[in-house]
């Protein structure tokens, strides 16, 4: 009984949460359109550059055409739109000004409006960037083996990839209960992720050793690894066994996010509000 | 010299607001007309300061105080009528006009908020083309008259908001204007670095022969201050002239605060009762029997606090406007 | 010159502004290394796969590089901080303060910030710079070197009028802030050359956006690759460009301080 109570007054919880930031994100959505157009250009003047060496080197490279590279980076535009997080700049900003305090009254689990905050950005803007690909995908002409298969498994690992993603880096976001240097920590991650979660170029085109941390680090399963699947590029075990890591790293995660947390709550409660 | 250091005739600014009521339908309507309104801030003012006067200008909020200094130092352009300030057409914003100016404003910081006042100073130096020799004996001057020995060199964020006010003025005279404007230099301060202010003022005033420009709406200020007084409301000018006609005219009363158990009693022998609230009577009694009122209340009544206090600004501003007099 | 003074006093306060919250140097050269080791490891990947990127051999891109980190470095240095600040300066009024001094207002918001520490930047892209140029040595002749040269100033003009005229947008509309970051997300499309991108994001980036005139076309100059067109096409839009902001510029004072149209 306790459990159904707890569930339905959570969904009641994000339901409100949802309608107050939404309405916020239609006010902003300005910067955020302005934001978008990085979200955009970056994946593709990557598929440009690597579209480009493609076609100059005999038209692939590395397993991917011009057209497979569209694909690719069309598709990743599209998962890091889903998976994406900037809670690391919301709690240096929030530790900074001093508002954690008011999260910290509450009685509920301050991550519950942060991801309520996330997901309804996302209905802003998700409808504008899906209209922005389907233009992009006429000028560049993406190609990839669909089938069946891949398209149902790309969505419980696109689900997983948010979580890992979400929660690892809420979890890092903590990290400005301790220190002001969270611009540091933040860059360090930001380039990790471009290396190893397949942004600067399909993982398949790195050196092996390279290949061998992305599947140790969860960085793979935040963004590469959904991409990966849904164009046909795994095979059904590695799509199975890549989902059973992400299912790992999700458990790992909230292992992470309930320790973090109460440790930096001491943290910040003994310095003061 | 009788030139006139500042000169306002009919000056005028007008703005354009657009009106609207509450609701759906009104909000609708606004897409296809909007109906703007007028608002006078300053209607017509005309009045001619002399090098070497301090004058105050006076009004409640919003009367147009700060839309007159703005408009003096060349920050606004008026909708109609004529100024200058010493000789200048100060919207025009020529440099040779505005190195003979300043303008302090109470609520808002020139200074840089890291670093210390004497480094801005050092910035203004720069900005007005200062010689040295008269930049260092300048500021020993005001270090000296405003008491900012140690304050210098602390970063302005370090400081109390009287310790900024010291230095933001200070920073504002080092290229000894002739004309200095003050918008409200004493507000949120407390009465001891007000008076400290005030008795600045007044100095440098002295020394330096400066027109000085000074709104409030502390009637302390302007005792301290100024002979003459301008009172302003709803952008009209209401009062031109001698501070103490302006109290005897308009202040001929005190208002005598009674703190007693209830409002039972009765204390219209006193005084004319203007409120009571749980026990606390507003009597208002008239100046020459302030004392004797207060001995007899005193004497009289098992009173719990008693307040003697100048009728507030606004309302004398509300009798000068309804021109009630006494 | 006074100018000049009034620059060095600015500096001045900028250093001791920045120096006053006791940041890490050390942290600061990090990250600006990190940045820097970031896009030379892209370069890396790019060209384990290939040696000629759209007609750029890989020194040619390694100096494309270096301008990106040295206008990026002059901009964070002088045009950005000054013209944020302008925008905040517009909306608490405290623009008021700076109108009443007797130096030209476009020169003081302009100058009135520095970003002390966006000069690693700068110097890092020097490096690089002279880095590809001591690779590239022979092709590099007097000619290129000029061009570069006038490239990088009227960049640096087009890019300081168009963040103007961004700027002084706040003179009508409120909330303007984030359109300043519309430079700051383009910018990194300016990390390889604008020629290899399809014609309407060329033009997106040349006329919209100026980005390729920040980094491209000085690139274009000291490769040898500049055509008259384009020599001609910068210096023309840096003129012209300047004019406009400072029209918009005017416009916006006399906007802000109520003087009829």
């Amino acid at each position: 009984m306790n459990v159904l109570e707890e569930l339905r007054s959570l969904l009641r919880l994000y339901g409100q949460q949802f309608k107050t930031t939404f309405a916020t994100m239609v006010q902003y959505r300005a910067s955020l359109f302005i934001w978008m157009i990085a979200q955009v250009l970056e994946p593709l003047v990557y598929l440009i550059v690597w579209s480009t060496v493609s076609n100059g080197s005999g038209g692939s490279v590395g397993g991917y055409t011009a057209q497979g590279f569209a694909g690719y980076y069309l598709a990743l535009m599209l998962v890091n739109q889903v998976t994406y997080t900037w809670v690391m700049y919301e709690y240096e900003y929030r530790v900074r000004q001093g508002g954690l305090s008011f999260a910290l009254l509450k009685p509920v689990h301050p991550i519950h409006s942060d991801i309520s905050d996330n997901l309804s950005s996302k209905l802003v803007t998700m409808p504008i960037l899906l209209v922005v690909t389907v233009i992009l995908a006429f000028i560049f002409h993406p190609t990839a083996p669909l089938t069946l298969w891949a398209v149902l498994a790309f969505i419980p690992a696109l689900i997983l990839a948010f979580l890992v993603r979400f929660l690892l880096e809420w979890t890092l976001a903590l990290a400005a209960f301790w220190t002001t240097r969270v611009a540091a920590i933040n860059q360090v991650y930001f380039i990790l992720m471009l290396f190893l979660a397949g942004q600067i170029a399909p993982l398949t085109l790195f050196p092996q050793w390279i290949q061998v941390l992305a599947d140790i680090l969860p960085f793979r399963w935040m963004l590469g690894f959904p991409v990966e699947l849904v164009l046909g590029r795994l095979t059904q075990v590695q799509a199975f066994e890549g989902l059973a890591i992400q299912a790992a790293w999700v458990i790992l995660a909230l292992v992470l996010v309930r320790l973090v947390w109460r440790a930096g709550v001491r943290v910040y409660s003994a310095v003061g509000a | 010299m009788n030139e006139p250091s500042v000169h306002l005739h009919e000056l005028c600014k007008t703005y354009r607001v657009a009106e609207r009521e509450s609701g759906m339908g009104a909000a609708m309507r606004s897409l296809f007309h909007r109906r703007m309104q007028e608002v006078n801030a300053v209607d017509e003012l005309t009045f001619d300061l002399v090098p070497g006067e301090v004058v105050g200008f006076l009004g409640p909020n919003g009367a147009g105080k700060t839309t007159t200094l703005k408009m003096l130092s060349g920050l606004l352009h008026p909708t109609g009528g004529e100024g200058r300030v010493l000789g200048y057409v100060p919207w025009k914003r020529e440099r040779a006009f505005l190195r003979q100016i300043t303008l302090v404003m109470g609520q808002r910081n020139q200074l840089v908020w890291d670093i210390p006042a004497a480094d801005s100073f050092e910035l203004n130096r720069v900005i007005y083309r200062l010689p040295m020799a008269n930049f260092r004996r300048t500021v020993n001057e005001l270090t000296e008259l405003l008491e900012l020995g140690p304050l210098l060199k602390k970063p302005v964020r370090n400081l109390s908001l009287g310790e900024r006010m010291k230095c933001e003025i200070a920073a504002a005279l080092l290229h000894r204007p002739q004309v200095v404007f003050l918008d409200e230099p004493t507000i949120g301060l407390d009465v001891t670095m007000q008076r400290r202010i005030r008795t600045f003022i007044a100095e440098y005033n002295q020394r330096s022969g400066a027109t000085v420009l000074l709104t409030s709406h502390y009637m302390a200020d302007v005792e301290a201050l100024c002979k003459r007084v301008i009172v302003i409301h709803h952008g009209r000018l209401l009062f031109d002239g001698d501070l103490a006609a302006l109290v005897q005219q308009f202040t001929a009363h005190k208002t005598i605060v009674v703190q007693l158990e209830d409002c039972h009693a009765n204390l219209h022998s006193y005084g004319e009762v203007l409120s009571c609230e749980d026990g606390r009577f507003t009597l208002r009694v008239p100046k020459a029997n302030t004392a004797r009122v207060t001995e007899r209340l005193l004497a009289d009544l098992p009173v719990i606090d008693l307040l003697v206090e100048d009728p507030p600004i606004e309302e004398v501003i509300d009798q000068v406007f309804t021109q009630e007099p006494a | 010159m006074n100018t000049l003074r009034l620059m060095a006093v600015f500096f001045r306060i900028s250093v001791l502004n920045e120096t006053a919250y006791r940041v890490n140097f050390f942290l600061q050269l990090l990250q600006s290394l990190l940045e820097l080791g970031t896009a030379l490891a892209g370069l890396a990947v790019i060209f384990s796969y290939t040696n000629n990127l759209g007609g750029w051999s890989p020194n040619e891109m390694l100096a494309l590089v270096g301008v990106y980190f040295l206008v990026g470095g002059i901009i964070s240095l002088v045009i950005q901080p000054g013209m944020s600040a302008l925008i905040d300066s517009v909306r608490d009024g405290t623009l008021d303060f700076t109108l009443t001094k007797p130096e030209n207002a476009q020169l003081l918001v302009s100058i009135q910030r520095v970003a002390i520490w966006s000069l690693l930047d700068l110097l890092m892209g020097i490096g690089v710079l002279v880095t590809a140029l001591v690779r590239l040595g022979q092709t590099i002749g007097v000619a290129e070197a000029a061009g570069f040269i006038g490239m990088l100033l009227a960049g640096g003009v087009i890019v300081y009028s168009f963040w103007l005229i961004l700027a002084s947008l706040s003179f009508w509309f409120v909330r303007v802030e984030n359109l300043l970051e519309i430079f700051q997300s383009m910018y990194q499309a300016g990390r390889w050359p604008v020629s290899l991108y399809p014609g309407w994001l060329r033009f997106a980036l040349t006329f919209i956006v100026p980005v390729a005139f920040a980094t491209s076309v000085p690139a274009e100059a000291l490769t040898g690759r500049l055509g008259g067109p384009t020599l001609l096409g910068a210096l023309g839009l840096a003129i012209l460009l300047s004019a406009v902001a400072r029209l918009v510029w005017r416009l916006g004072l006399r906007h802000y301080s109520g003087a009829s149209a």
